[in-house]
């Protein structure tokens, strides 16, 4: 329990970090931090394969994607933030946990889950047999994305032939 | 009397709202990314977290792995969209967005 407790803070500093770092740089870092935590936190609660996924793709992927982004906007990209956002972070977020504590307590009884039966066997058979549909829409959506991003360079290529 | 579930909710909660913290304050356009990036970990935590409290981790882990490939769809796509908008306004200050021309 008490390595839950650390790997949740961590995972929470982590994010506040990512958010609230000015370097671009060191915020995807945070970030890709705040994904190892999560990743961690899955293998624990006996769910390897979203942790590996989570280590791999988000720690992984998502960071090369965002560092390759600040890379290609690095001239313009100093903007000048609002310092009274930071510094009022801490003080709107302890007032969100006390609110937050005292209605969880309340609702946290009348949670209802639908009634299912327990999953049994292997994951693989899970996804493939009970999720089937899912994969679908993973496939419909890695291609949607696919598209988007070729339609958007290519829209651009044409706007500096014109 | 906290039982681990609630204690993944709370984390889950806080997390949200440090991601919508970051959409509501900021300016930057790669950093109102991040908080989106901090939300969808918040939703995926809850996922999980769920799945673990009552005991269907499998079906749980299936829906982690479909959020993560739309997660993943949805930040190459918006990263390339924010790459597209700096090359047009040379800044990625929000504030030179709020006008719809040209």
């Amino acid at each position: 329990m008490t390595v839950q407790i650390l790997l949740l803070a961590g995972l929470i500093l982590s994010s506040i970090a990512a958010v609230l770092v000015k370097d671009l740089i060191k915020a995807a870092v945070a970030l890709a931090v705040a994904s190892l935590f999560l990743g961690i936190l899955f293998f624990r609660m006996g769910a390897p394969y979203a942790g590996a996924f989570e280590i791999s793709v988000v720690a992984g992927l998502i960071t090369v994607l965002f560092m390759l982004t600040i890379a290609l906007t690095k001239t313009g990209g100093d903007v000048a933030e609002s310092k009274l956002a930071t510094i009022a972070f801490p003080l709107f977020f302890v007032v969100f946990l006390a609110v937050d504590i005292l209605v969880t307590r309340g609702l946290i009884k009348k949670l209802t889950t639908l009634p299912a039966e327990p999953a049994a066997g292997v994951f693989g058979e899970v996804l493939w047999k009970q999720r089937t549909f899912d994969l679908v829409g993973q496939v419909a959506i890695i291609f949607a994305g696919v598209l988007a991003v070729l339609a958007l360079f290519r829209k651009r290529s044409k706007d500096t032939d014109d | 009397m906290t039982s681990p579930w609630t204690l993944y909710l709370l984390a889950a909660a806080a997390l949200l709202f440090t991601g919508i913290y970051a959409l509501l304050t900021m300016r930057n356009l790669i950093k109102l990314f991040i908080g989106v990036e901090v939300v969808s970990k918040a939703v995926s935590l809850v996922i999980i977290a769920t799945g673990y409290a009552k005991k269907s981790i499998l079906v749980a882990q299936g829906l982690a792995i479909t959020f993560i490939v739309v997660e993943v769809s949805l930040v190459a796509t918006a990263l390339a969209i924010i790459i597209n908008l700096y090359r047009h306004t040379k800044s990625l200050d929000i504030r030179r967005l709020s006008k719809l021309k040209g």
